[in-house]
């Protein structure tokens, strides 16, 4: 009975405009005070491999040692040029470019056909595409690893790249965008007599770029982060890409030999580029991944 | 919907969906299917191919080594899962909560996306060094003796911390944009009949977002069985003494170590049931939740 006296109290107040005595406001300072411990917890560890990259020896110890150093730029131009780690972030960059590149016009193309073609079994090709994203890497990287060494490909871009570009995510995001296009421009371009490349590079590309942006990030993420692959595949050094070129960085640190500023720095070049792109491009990331849940 | 078909010619719709068909031919089926034809050989380097029929599935399936991968991979998978959507979901919801500096704190959370695995992996690893690290001290403060080098249990809750903190900006990004399709009007009501800031997330914000939830436990599902073997490769390279020797870890190692190609692709085709069930799970369970719209 109180409650529902409690409840219609509320309710008038509500109702006439005055401020209800609420059970959550006012510990707003608590919330945000939550936030900064989570927060913390969450940038932290990363903090802690900026600080030591600026480090001399990158010797750690307690919590006291967490002022920055001043050897930031020796040693990032140590990891750079005495351990070749220019040339791992390079091989990464071209990695990571080639296969973005490839898979967005491959899956352009494929989501195209898909939507705006009238062409029997197109929902079974459509099917076949989505049924791979049950073959990740990890479960086949094995005959892979014998099937690109027949071709020859062993230790080379084309091994690091090619198996990479068909997409089923990147095809299923962009028909979903391409069904969420008005049919009304879609007919107007067919009553205009637009060609299919004239109708992809006028109407879909441009009616697209957000989603594309969103796509390429994601990808782009997905490519310079690949660590197996790459480890089992490549085994020279020139070719190496920068996630597996860590491990040679890190040496046998372990046992104490090497720097862990040199490791940090590397770590810290390592997040760089994937972590500028999706800061840059946070929206259009954003918005292509509430069409990937769908 | 079928105005959208607005081209018809059969000959350009094969060609366009070409490339994405040969390569998913050539570099997902054909390797898949190789494993499965492999998994039914004795195979390795320098001996010739020779059929046991379903031997190596019943070597595998009574090897107790195996069962206790199996048991680590899905007491892993439960802790990383349960773990990393816990403590997304509370750190969303504080931010769904806050009225200023939302896009800061969003930032904040959500930037771990683009962390390579093998950069978590060396700032764990330097981070809790038992010897060197920054918060080893203070962990030890606590009376607890932090030797995870050798001791397995700890290897495995380091393994499972790094992988938690590297997918908390994936979770988060999917549950703000669930959480914040919850209508103003509910959280009004909620207020308004007095509900609690941490009921109101439980008992009102929780079941809306279940299709979300549901979307990202079995997402983190498969994360923590394919996407962690960076972490386990270079913070303890499965050990101590198989602690932390999860099914991936497994599989490269009996690949690429033994190099025992039969038993390998055996494992590689159990892998593939494992997310084959669990994509069909994910399929059934967002298909029945679907209705409730979101």
């Amino acid at each position: 009975m109180d409650g529902v006296i409690q409840y219609t109290k509320r309710r008038i107040d509500a109702v006439i405009g005055r401020t209800p005595e609420q059970t959550d406001q006012g510990s707003n300072a608590g919330i945000h005070l939550q936030l900064w411990v989570l927060v913390f917890l969450v940038v932290f560890p990363i903090a802690v491999a900026l600080i030591v990259s600026t480090k001399q020896q990158g010797i750690v110890t307690s919590l006291g040692d967490l002022a920055p150093g001043t050897y930031a730029l020796e040693n990032y131009r140590e990891a750079i040029v005495d351990y070749n780690f220019g040339r791992f972030m390079w091989n990464s960059l071209v990695m990571s470019t080639v296969v973005v590149a490839g898979k967005l016009v491959i899956s352009v193309c494929a989501a195209m056909a898909i939507v705006y073609y009238r062409v029997p079994y197109k929902d079974l090709v459509f099917l076949f595409i989505l049924f791979t994203l049950l073959l990740p890497v990890p479960v086949r990287f094995i005959p892979l690893y014998q099937l690109i060494n027949d071709f020859g490909w062993g230790n080379s871009l084309l091994a690091i790249t090619v198996p990479y570009l068909a997409s089923a995510t990147a095809v299923f995001i962009l028909r979903q965008h391409f069904l969420s296009i008005p049919t009304s421009i879609v007919e107007t371009a067919k009553l205009d007599g637009v060609g299919p490349i004239q109708f992809m590079v006028y109407v879909l590309i441009p009616m697209s770029k957000g989603v594309l942006v969103g796509v390429s990030i994601i990808m782009f993420v997905y490519a310079w982060n690949q660590y197996l692959w790459p480890l089992v595949i490549i085994n020279s050094e020139a070719n190496q890409v920068a996630q597996v070129g860590l491990q040679l960085l890190q040496g046998d640190v372990q046992g104490g030999q090497l720097s862990w500023s040199l490791v940090m720095a590397g770590s810290m070049l390592t997040l760089i580029p994937p972590l500028v792109l999706m800061i840059i491009f946070r929206k259009p990331l954003l918005e292509t991944f509430t069409i990937q849940q769908k | 919907m079928s105005t959208r078909e607005i081209f018809d010619g059969r000959l350009e719709a094969a060609l366009l969906l070409l490339p994405t068909i040969i390569v998913s031919v050539v570099f997902l089926y054909y390797p898949t299917a190789l494993a499965v034809r492999t998994s039914f050989f004795d195979s390795g380097f320098g001996r010739q191919d020779e059929f046991v029929g379903f031997e190596n599935y019943t070597t595998l399936l009574t090897s107790s080594d195996y069962h206790s991968s199996i048991l680590l991979s899905v007491l892993f998978a439960a802790i990383v899962v349960v773990g990393v959507i816990s403590f997304s979901l509370y750190v969303t919801f504080l931010i769904h909560e806050v009225e200023y500096g939302q896009t800061a704190y969003l930032l904040s959370v959500i930037w771990p996306y683009a962390l390579p695995p093998a950069v978590g992996a060396l700032v764990f690893l330097f981070m809790l060094h038992p010897t060197l690290g920054v918060v080893t001290g203070p962990i030890e403060a606590l009376g607890i003796d932090l030797n995870w080098f050798s001791n397995g249990s700890q290897a495995f809750v380091v393994v499972a911390l790094a992988a938690i903190w590297k997918q908390i900006g994936y979770n988060v990004i999917f549950m703000i944009a669930s959480m914040n399709t919850i209508p103003d009007a509910l959280t009004e009501t909620a207020r308004l009949d007095g509900v609690s800031r941490f009921r109101r997330l439980v008992s009102v914000y929780v079941p809306i977002m279940t299709p979300t939830l549901f979307f990202l436990v079995i997402i983190n599902t498969i994360y923590a069985f394919f996407s962690t073997f960076a972490l386990v490769d270079l913070l303890t390279s499965g050990g101590p003494s198989g602690a932390t020797n999860i099914l991936i870890f497994d599989l490269y190692q009996e690949g690429f170590s033994f190099f025992n190609f039969g038993i390998a692709s055996t494992k590689s085709v159990i892998l593939f049931l494992v997310v084959g069930i669990l994509m069909y799970v994910q399929f059934r369970v967002t298909d029945k939740y679907s209705y409730y719209g979101g």
